[in-house]
């Protein structure tokens, strides 16, 4: 039965590809962006239906749909353009073939739904696997590529070292904090750690308290950490939720925080004598003109 | 098992070097104590560089022994804790409150030095 | 492959082999350093409870393998006295032996996953698992 299915599909394709191209055209505008040229449009479902019947006949040619998927991937269309495209050509065939067909009884309906499910089954499976490989693969290149951003850890100077924080800090991200700001501080053998939070936009009872963990197990390595980059807001909600900062020192800018470090480290900003005279020099003769 | 004590000075320098189990750690403390008593050192630095493990039990000795050697006069510092052992030590809830701890070594006698004053 | 391995508690050099195993384990599945360091503290600490409260017992290891993550599981098993109240041993800073308390609630904070089932006098089953990140 398979093979006389086939025949009249393949016979009558001219047919079914109008069907085709005339049910998928009223699905316009769910798939795709407005953004799609009229000529792309038809050019793409000429291309995918060729696959569909090109697939049918030498049951399934993998390296001509791959480069189908990609070419979609490419351009962003959802992958739901594929499974209606399949659905479409599903309902219209079997309609096809019904007409086509004299006598009708349950059996013969049974085989023929089965014939166009195995017909299309491995296109949808194997589209919609390209398009998921493709979200995990851009998923996990975006996991690691925050996990690089997410504890950043720089060390300015001998003994003393910077962290900024940047945005949300989640449980996950606590823990990753600590663990590389510990590895950061044996590693670099620094006494001062700057922990920089003006870029996380707020600090509740959880943050609060894994930062207090982390501050507590920087002193146990044996280093100092120095909380910086504390706003207003943050300090009001600190008091507020009766969070206890008190056992390490806090400073509200970067800046302080550098200079409280040096200070700690036995060190202090110096102007050199030059430099001085040079600012000097340039100040008399702009006087002298 | 013991864990040698080494006498530089004032001070009384361990490093300890293998996994301890809970006799070493009692023996260890006794063992200290002695030897503050013997020396009348001023200081001590417990080096843990190369410990791996610090579970509750061990890290109530070492906060022990710290309190104790302050009892008979000897300041104590704890150096080298590595990363892994202080993250563990947090999430465990054992924080060794008022515990001085420096890098390494060589720090920690830096430290002895400047909290001794002399 | 061997996918569970058990180490008997009965002295009190028993506690080191375990969490030598228990981190060896870690380290065979992939962990990083400070998990390592995690998972080995929190066999310690399970071992130390079946010394002290149990006076023997096992620590099994079994490696967990669901369909999205993999993890470490570590069992410990006694035929006890049991726990009588268990809310009371996950509190912290509760101590019967002079610790510092820390032991149960530390380990639940040490691993992403808890469970202890205990009854009196039939003894007390912890299964602790970590997943790997």
């Amino acid at each position: 039965m398979d093979r006389e299915f086939k025949k009249i599909v393949l016979d009558n394709s001219d047919v079914i590809v109008q069907k085709w191209i005339d049910e998928i055209d009223t699905l316009k505008g769910f798939n795709y962006s407005d953004s799609v040229s009229e000529e792309l449009l038809e050019s793409t479902n000429r291309e995918f239906v060729n696959i569909i019947f090109s697939s049918i006949k030498n049951e399934g040619d993998t390296k001509q749909l791959k480069e189908f998927s990609e070419k979609l991937i490419n351009l962003g269309w959802k992958v739901s353009y594929i499974t209606d495209g399949l659905q479409v050509f599903r309902r219209v065939t079997i309609d096809f073939i019904l007409q086509q067909s004299d006598q009708i009884d349950t059996s013969y309906i049974s085989e023929l739904l089965h014939s166009v499910d195995e017909w299309v089954e491995p296109l949808i499976r194997q589209l919609v696997n390209e398009f998921s490989g493709n979200w995990e693969n851009i998923l996990s290149l975006q996991r690691v590529a925050l996990q690089e951003l997410s504890a950043p850890l720089i060390p300015v100077m001998d003994n003393i070292t910077i962290m900024p924080l940047v945005g949300t800090i989640d449980t996950e991200r606590a823990k990753l904090i600590m663990e590389n700001l510990l590895e950061g501080v044996t590693q670099h053998n620094s006494e001062v750690v700057l922990i920089d939070i003006t870029g996380v936009p707020v600090v509740d009872t959880m943050v609060a308290h894994h930062i207090i963990q982390a501050a507590e197990a920087v002193g146990l390595v044996g280093a100092t950490c120095i909380l910086v980059g504390i706003r207003p807001e943050i300090a009001q909600t600190i008091v507020n939720l009766g969070i206890d900062l008190g056992k390490f020192p806090t400073k509200s800018s970067l800046r302080k925080g550098f200079i409280k470090a040096l200070g700690l480290t036995d060190r202090k900003i110096i102007r050199t004598e030059e430099n001085n005279a040079t600012i000097e020099q340039m100040i008399e003769s702009l006087g002298g003109e | 098992m013991r864990i040698p004590i080494l006498k530089l000075h004032d001070y009384l320098l361990i490093s300890i070097q293998t996994e301890i189990d809970d006799n070493t750690a009692i023996q260890f403390q006794e063992d200290l104590l002695d030897k503050i008593h013997q020396t009348g050192s001023t200081g001590v630095v417990i080096d843990l560089t190369s410990v791996e493990i610090i579970d509750s039990f061990i890290a109530k000795v070492l906060g022990d022994v710290v309190t104790m050697s302050d009892l008979m006069g000897a300041k104590v510092v704890l150096t080298g804790i590595q990363p892994a052992v202080a993250v563990t030590l947090i999430d465990l809830g054992v924080h060794l409150k008022d515990v001085p701890t420096a890098l390494n070594l060589e720090q920690g006698l830096v430290k002895l030095h400047q909290e001794l004053g002399d | 492959m061997d996918l569970k391995s058990c180490v008997d508690i009965n002295q009190e050099w028993d506690i080191v082999k375990a969490r030598q195993l228990g981190r060896a384990k870690a380290r065979g599945i992939g962990f990083g350093t400070v998990d390592q360091a995690r998972l080995a503290t929190a066999v310690s600490e399970l071992a130390r409870n079946l010394y002290l409260y149990a006076d023997r017992g096992k620590i099994c290891f079994e490696i967990t393998d669901e369909l999205d993550r993999k993890g470490l599981c570590v069992i410990s098993l006694d035929v006890g006295p049991g726990i009588e109240n268990i809310s009371r041993v996950m509190e912290d800073g509760y101590s019967t032996s002079g610790g510092l308390g820390a032991g149960l609630p530390g380990v639940k904070r040490l691993v992403d996953q808890f469970d202890i089932h205990s009854e009196e006098e039939q003894g007390t089953e912890i299964r602790a698992i970590k997943w790997l990140r």
